[in-house]
């Protein structure tokens, strides 16, 4: 029996195999043969006949397809006219579906925002010292140290006679400069003011760096040993109404004429100073200091020939050191000027701009991760609305567009959200930088992004990810929506699209997988600062202020305090408590295996120093005011050195001392580094004074100090510190690091719930009908309740699964940098987990709560 | 029997001739063209649909789907002016075509 219908479908199945023909074309094609055999039946043909006469008219497939083939590669001149309706569509969605679009918007943006502030900080980062035109051939040279039963010791400064020795012996380094770090009293017209960050350089530093001259000549600074450049900062500071060229100031005591102002030194500069001074100036006075090869002090820069290879450079001079010093055991090597300031290894005696290289990477892998987090929410949010575009979707096939055309559809869809992200994300930007500049002690401003050259790389780099990302977020619902069936979509009232449930899901738990982690690893690093700021350091950094003064008035003035209100205590010493960096590998006692060599720091302080500092004698006793060749050394030691009973042995250490006391540990460097063996003397009049005040007197002892100060220096500013700010600048990065990932975990948390938000709530919609049947037939609240949240839950639980011991293991090697680290413990997991999962709930039960109380009446009228 | 090239050649012109008396659907458009030529030119009917389809493409005419009652939807298709304009320049060489054949094969009419 013929079955017309049956043949029709067969027939129109040939027209499938072919891709030249669009749903709509196929459409076409049906609804001719239809007429036609219509018309055949009514002149009186069998369906079976007319089918057969209108096919065998229609003619053959195969060259249909060809042409049509050919039609399609031809450019379409409706193109523009479709992108204009493109868009046109998409501003109605807009308008439209609020929410969405704001739930979709809000999320990128925000995520936007955090990688544009990441953006500039790891380019900031990254940009140090790249100003140099020669940064390709300029080197450090830098040491490291090998002792007996201790790690290497990297040190990042060199003796004086290193510089020029490198210059003259190998051909291959054409240029090189000492730099040493200076301060010196100013004296002007009766003022003293202490300027630190001074420099003192050999003639090529200006040939080698790029530090640019505003007047002056370098010629004639470098010829005169009492000349002196000055930034342009300080010649403002102290001519500020002439010019400064040929006037002369007073530098502790000492007569330099200004002969250049140099600019400022651009804040992306390992390398940071505000006068310079001739190096032979020093040399002058210190004659015997040229050809030292014992004492590291200073920083040796050399520039190498271009033709020059790295690796063969540092096989010629590793040994350099050696050679000249035969008892060092100091090995040399060149390290790129470019990877100082992000440089993995930890030097002793390392320049103060210093960055770390581990939080450029986490902060870019935090960005990529709130970027793709956000990418997300908006493949979910798109693909989980795709029912309700599917008959949009599904007209658009029947009237002939394509897949191709369909995608490009979406794509500008999404492209033109990130774009309106963008916008946003630029004017929070531009809210924000004083805030983040804050954070992260930077100095971005938004005439940067006015400036020629930086605003419009930024902003072809901004469009560009804007694209990036809206392509990123739009490929999947693209791909996804494109590829619904017409039929399936126009036929029916109401369409469901399961498809592509598991991968929202997957999503979801990747969102979360990364929020937890996030949270995790600010929870952690919270927990480590606090740690740091509580690690017994071995002294007291508590009420403690301190101040210079010189050595020959330093007992008067410290026995003038002493008698203050408030002072509990004073001593002195000559160094600062956590910067104990000088150190010897020349101290030798009976018993010492002569062939190893042990590096001692060394410290020297008064009588009072170990009691005012709260330092704990283990064995032995303190230094009395008349000893003069007794030393107290640290457990650390003590067991390096060897002894059984060290009071009373003799340690040749500048000569002949007793040891009168062993110390317990205490901390006088960073805490990332481990502590190491200490020798502590005692040295007349040291010129820093260290008060340790009375609590309750804190706010009074900065003014009580100041009076004793104007007795002592009328015409010298004062200036104190306190131990315990200092100390917290040393850990500036880790705090840095802990309150940006603090933002970082809430933004990522609140993106991914902004994505569960919607949803939930797209998802309780599909189930408007269900939920209303179950209530009528009985269900409780709560028990629809837990119904709407479990499925969730059980979402975020899975990326619990994932997120804890990820978090876990990179945690951990995190840790790994502290000498002094916390353990990890079971709750802070608890606690991330306890967090995404409150955040998660309360995000899903607003809406099935909202859900789940409705008068079913209302879901269930439209039937 | 009209040959297959010279039917290929006038498609054009010639479905282009019949929008512009009004807008027509793929199975009408056949119809008239066979009505016309009174089945001597031979058509599959088919091969219509992608010159249709290429005349959209290049901007000569323009589609829509028409649903009128309980009637099957039809696309239909309109001639937009840059489609009249091709078609009176086809016009154009068909009637130079047509004048060149006729002087020579009835060159007395052809002098008049």
């Amino acid at each position: 029996m013929f079955n017309l219908e049956k043949s029709i479908r067969s027939w129109l199945k040939l027209f499938q195999k072919h891709r030249a023909f669009n749903h709509g074309s196929i459409r076409e094609m049906e609804l001719h043969l239809r007429d036609h055999i219509e018309d055949l039946i009514a002149e009186g043909h069998s369906e079976k006949s007319a089918f057969e006469a209108a096919v065998k008219e229609f003619g053959d497939i195969k060259p249909m397809a060809k042409e049509e083939y050919w039609n399609l590669r031809l450019k379409s001149s409706l193109n523009r006219a479709m992108i204009k309706n493109y868009l046109k569509i998409t501003l109605r969605n807009f308008r439209k579906h609020k929410s969405y679009a704001f739930v979709n918007i809000f999320g990128l943006t925000i995520g936007l925002t955090i990688v544009l502030l990441i953006g500039l900080f790891v380019s900031d980062e990254l940009g140090f010292d790249q100003f140099h035109a020669n940064k390709a051939d300029l080197y450090r040279v830098v040491e490291n140290q090998y002792y007996a039963g201790q790690p290497v010791f990297p040190v990042a400064v060199t003796p004086t006679a290193l510089a020029p020795s490198l210059h003259e012996e190998y051909p291959e380094i054409v240029k090189a400069t000492r730099i040493a770090i200076d301060a010196d009293e100013f004296e002007l017209g009766g003022n003293k003011i202490m300027e630190n960050e001074g420099i003192m350089v050999d003639p090529h530093f200006f040939e080698m760096f790029s530090f640019p001259m505003i007047d002056g000549s370098i010629a004639s600074f470098f010829e005169n040993l009492n000349g002196l450049i000055l930034t342009e900062e300080l010649a403002n500071k102290y001519f500020p109404d002439k010019n400064p060229i040929g006037e002369l100031i007073r530098l502790n005591g000492q007569d330099f004429e200004v002969m250049g102002i140099a600019e400022d030194v651009p804040k992306n500069s390992h390398l940071s100073f505000r006068y310079i001074k001739n190096f032979q100036n020093y040399l002058a006075g210190n004659p015997d200091r040229a050809n030292n090869w014992l004492s590291n002090w200073l920083y040796t820069y050399v520039q190498l020939d271009p033709a020059a290879v790295l690796d063969t450079v540092n096989n010629k001079v590793i040994g350099h050191i050696k050679a000249n010093n035969e008892s060092s055991v100091t090995d040399i090597y060149l390290q790129p000027l470019t990877d100082i300031y992000l440089g993995d290894v930890d030097f002793t005696v390392e320049v103060s701009r210093k960055g770390e290289m581990m939080y450029v990477r986490i902060f870019i892998v935090v960005a990529l991760f709130i970027l793709l987090i956000s990418c997300i929410n908006f493949m979910n949010l798109s693909t989980a609305r795709s029912a309700k575009r599917a008959k949009e979707v599904g007209l658009r096939k029947t009237v002939g567009a394509n897949r191709n055309q369909l995608i490009v559809q979406f794509l500008t869809e999404s492209v033109v959200f990130t774009l309106v992200a963008v916008v946003l994300a630029i004017v929070i930007v531009a809210i924000l930088l004083p805030s983040f500049n804050q954070l992260t002690s930077k100095e971005f401003s938004l005439q940067m992004l006015v400036d020629p050259e930086f605003g419009i790389q930024l902003g072809i780099l901004v469009l560009f990810s804007a694209f990036i990302t809206g392509l990123l977020a739009g490929s999947y619902p693209a791909v996804f929506l494109s590829s619904i069936r017409p039929i399936l979509t126009l036929n029916a009232q109401n369409v469901t699209i399961k498809q592509g449930a598991g991968l929202r899901k997957l999503l979801v738990v990747v969102q979360f997988t990364i929020s937890v982690i996030l949270i995790v690893g600010t929870l952690v690093v919270y927990k480590q600062l606090q740690f740091i700021q509580d690690v017994d350091l071995g002294y007291s950094k508590e009420h403690v202020i301190y101040t210079f003064v010189p050595s020959r008035q330093s007992t008067a003035f410290a026995n003038e305090v002493r008698n203050q209100r408030g002072v509990v205590s004073v001593a002195r010493s000559n160094r600062h408590p956590a910067y104990v960096l000088s150190s010897s590998s020349g101290f030798t006692w009976s018993g010492k295996d002569p062939d190893e060599t042990i590096l001692f720091h060394y410290m020297g302080i008064d009588e009072h120093y170990v009691s005012t500092m709260e330092l704990r004698i283990r064995e032995g006793r303190d230094f009395f005011p008349t000893d003069t060749s007794a030393v107290m050394i640290n457990e650390r030691a003590l067991e390096i050195m060897g002894l059984e009973n060290p009071l009373g042995q003799t340690i040749d250490a500048f000569g002949d001392r007793t040891i009168v006391g062993v110390l317990e540990n205490f901390n006088f460097k960073s805490i990332h580094s481990g502590i190491e063996p200490m020798i502590i003397f005692m040295i007349p009049r040291p010129s820093r004074v260290y008060i340790k005040y009375d609590p309750a007197e804190e706010e009074n002892i900065a003014a009580t100090l100041d009076e004793v100060w104007k007795e002592f220096f009328p015409n010298a500013e004062s200036e104190y510190y306190f131990l315990d700010k200092d100390f917290n600048e040393m850990y500036e990065a880790e705090q840095r690091t802990s309150r940006l990932s603090t933002y970082f975990a809430i933004l990522a948390v609140l993106i991914s719930c902004l994505g569960l938000f919607g949803l939930v709530s797209y998802a309780i919609e599909q189930r408007t009908k269900e939920i209303g049947i179950r209530k009528v037939l009985g269900a409780s609240v709560p028990r629809l309740f837990v119904l709407l949240t479990t499925d969730f839950t059980k979402l975020v639980l899975v990326s619990l699964l994932v997120s804890l011991p990820v978090g876990w293991f990179s945690m951990n090697k995190w840790l790994d940098n502290y000498a002094y680290r916390i353990d990890l413990s079971i709750w802070i997991f608890v606690f991330a987990a306890a967090i995404a999962l409150f955040i998660a709930l309360f995000t899903v039960s607003y809406q099935s709560v909202r859900a789940s109380v409705r008068n079913p009446v209302n879901a269930l009228r439209n039937d | 029997m009209i040959s297959k090239n010279l039917t290929a050649a006038s498609t054009k012109p010639i479905i282009l001739g019949i929008l512009k008396q009004g807008n027509s659907y793929g199975y009408l458009i056949i119809k008239k063209i066979k009505e016309l030529s009174g089945g001597k030119m031979e058509w599959s009917d088919g091969m219509l649909y992608p010159v249709l389809h290429r005349l959209e493409k290049e901007g000569s005419i323009k589609s829509k789907w028409v649903m009128e009652g309980e009637s099957r939807p039809r696309k239909y298709y309109e001639i937009t002016p840059s489609g009249k304009k091709v078609l009176s320049s086809e016009m154009e060489q068909w009637m130079q075509v047509n004048s060149v054949i006729e002087r020579l094969w009835n060159p007395k009419a052809a002098s008049n």
